[in-house]
């Protein structure tokens, strides 16, 4: 039901899973918290100005008061299906990656079609280069971004 | 003459100064209480990171404990393949599908609190500081502040910190076109002594079922040597050392520079009739790593800054010793 939700925020529900969602939505308190995680890891990542701090509240409020009018425009279905999960922990975090990557991709593409002349230098990741990987080790355990950043620092040799 | 006049011109030059940036001292305080967060703290919690450049996203799972023998770090990636780094105060150990590897950690490594006055001072002359909102990030109030770099061979950065511990929760580095390099924000974090600590490595135990040395011995390189003409200015050099890096055979010249901020890391290692050598520039979110071949050395640049500093850096270190 959570990808189910995750499908319906980026709008590749039909009319009827989308309304079965709405409804569930609105019984399931569970459901509720999971879209509002959603929401507030999405704007986490698109950096707003401001997060929508009582957004459950408000969420819950418009849900009762307001009919469901709900027309989406009739477009060839995604692969909105996601994958098989095994791990029960990395569950979550594996709907929230693809969730996220979408939204990231589409955030991407208008910036990069606005401005191809200013990408001037594209490196290429040195993730599996070990050689490299070994200097940057070195490097964190003195730069001073380490001290502020603490463990998070480690993602630069974990991330690939 | 009016030394009236004088008095009362004075006190309004001293009062236009310091009301020109009141809050300028706190600003800089924030960094303290972060890096001081980020070492006393106890915390653990899932952490979403995107790489800008690549824009791949990676959910990992942070611990972090202290006890009695200093700080124990846990990083383990949750989607993809397995890669997870597990430090102990003296060893860091890189666990993947293939196995584990330590990781070397060179003694010397620097006494907390890093953040000295003179840094402080540094990141005031290199980067404009101010707090710019309050939010809330997993849940937890937080204060956000900029670091706006006054040239364009530096990152800003903007830091989303624990209200209460001054814990960073978010931070988002951009570059001079306002283009997201690398960003990472806690979605769930749990604070205080309700920690897993099965995975903490007990020291003297490892230790003695370890065949490598605990720790690398350092030695103090001839920094003389080398010279680095284009250092951009505000980066001071701040540590040197000259010890062995893992699989070489020669030691390693290793010279730090920081702004306050940002650090940048060059590496000289003596090439020994090696030819297999990666050149040129390589990235990985904020960092940038630059290297060349001279003087029969391999010369390599790493640093939390844009492409543009880390070569600007690498083709500036010339051999000044005798030949």
């Amino acid at each position: 039901m959570k990808q189910n939700i995750s499908a319906f925020m980026d709008g590749e529900l039909f009319e009827d899973e989308a309304d079965n969602v709405l409804s569930r939505l609105k019984k399931n308190s569970e459901l509720q918290q999971a879209w509002q995680e959603y929401h507030l890891i999405g704007d986490a990542l698109r950096q707003p100005d401001y997060f929508a701090n009582d957004f459950s509240a408000r969420f819950h409020q418009r849900l009762e008061t307001e009919p469901i009018v709900f027309a989406p425009r009739r477009r060839v279905m995604q692969k909105a299906r996601y994958f098989a999960v095994s791990a029960a922990a990395s569950m979550m975090a594996l709907a929230l990656v693809a969730w996220l990557s979408m939204q990231v991709d589409q955030e991407r593409t208008p910036q990069l079609a606005l401005a191809p002349q200013t990408l001037d230098i594209r490196p290429a990741s040195f993730s599996n280069n070990n050689e490299i990987n070994d200097y940057v080790m070195a490097h964190e355990e003195f730069s001073p971004t380490t001290d502020v950043h603490g463990v998070a620092s480690y993602i630069h040799s974990v991330h690939r | 003459m009016n030394y009236n006049y004088l008095i009362l011109l004075a006190y309004f030059i001293s009062a236009a100064t310091s009301f020109a940036d009141p809050l300028r001292d706190d600003q800089a305080e924030w960094l303290k209480t972060m890096a001081f967060a980020a070492h006393q703290s106890n915390y653990s919690g899932t952490f979403v990171y995107q790489d800008g450049v690549g824009g791949h996203v990676d959910v990992s799972r942070i611990t972090h404990v202290v006890d009695e023998n200093g700080e124990h770090e846990r990083l383990e990636k949750l989607n993809g393949e397995r890669r997870e780094i597990i430090s102990s105060p003296n060893q860091v150990w890189l666990i993947t599908n293939q196995g584990k590897v330590r990781i070397e950690r060179r003694k010397g490594k620097r006494i907390f609190p890093a953040l000295l006055p003179e840094q402080i001072l540094m990141l005031k002359e290199n980067y404009v500081i101010r707090e710019v909102a309050e939010d809330r990030v997993a849940g937890i109030h937080v204060h956000a502040v900029l670091f706006k770099p006054k040239d364009n061979l530096r990152y800003t950065h903007k830091m989303w910190a624990d209200s209460q511990t001054g814990l960073l929760l978010k931070a988002v580095v951009i570059d001079d076109r306002d283009r997201i390099i690398e960003q990472y924000a806690f979605t769930e974090l749990t604070l205080g002594d309700k920690i897993d600590r099965s995975w903490m490595i007990v020291e003297p135990l490892a230790q003695s079922s370890l065949k490598s040395p605990n720790v690398v011995p350092v030695l103090t390189a001839k920094t003389t040597d080398w010279q680095i003409d284009a250092i951009p200015s505000g980066f001071k050099m701040t540590q040197h050392f000259c010890y062995p890096l893992k699989n070489r055979n020669r030691p390693v010249t290793h010279l730090v520079f920081s702004d306050g901020l940002a650090g940048i890391s060059v590496f000289i290692e003596d090439l020994a009739g090696r030819e297999n050598v990666n050149v040129g520039l390589s990235s990985q979110g904020v960092i940038q790593v630059y290297s060349r071949v001279a003087w029969n050395k391999l010369i390599t640049v790493v640093g939390e800054v844009p492409p543009n500093t880390v070569i600007q850096v690498g083709d500036s270190v010339r051999y000044a010793g005798v030949e």
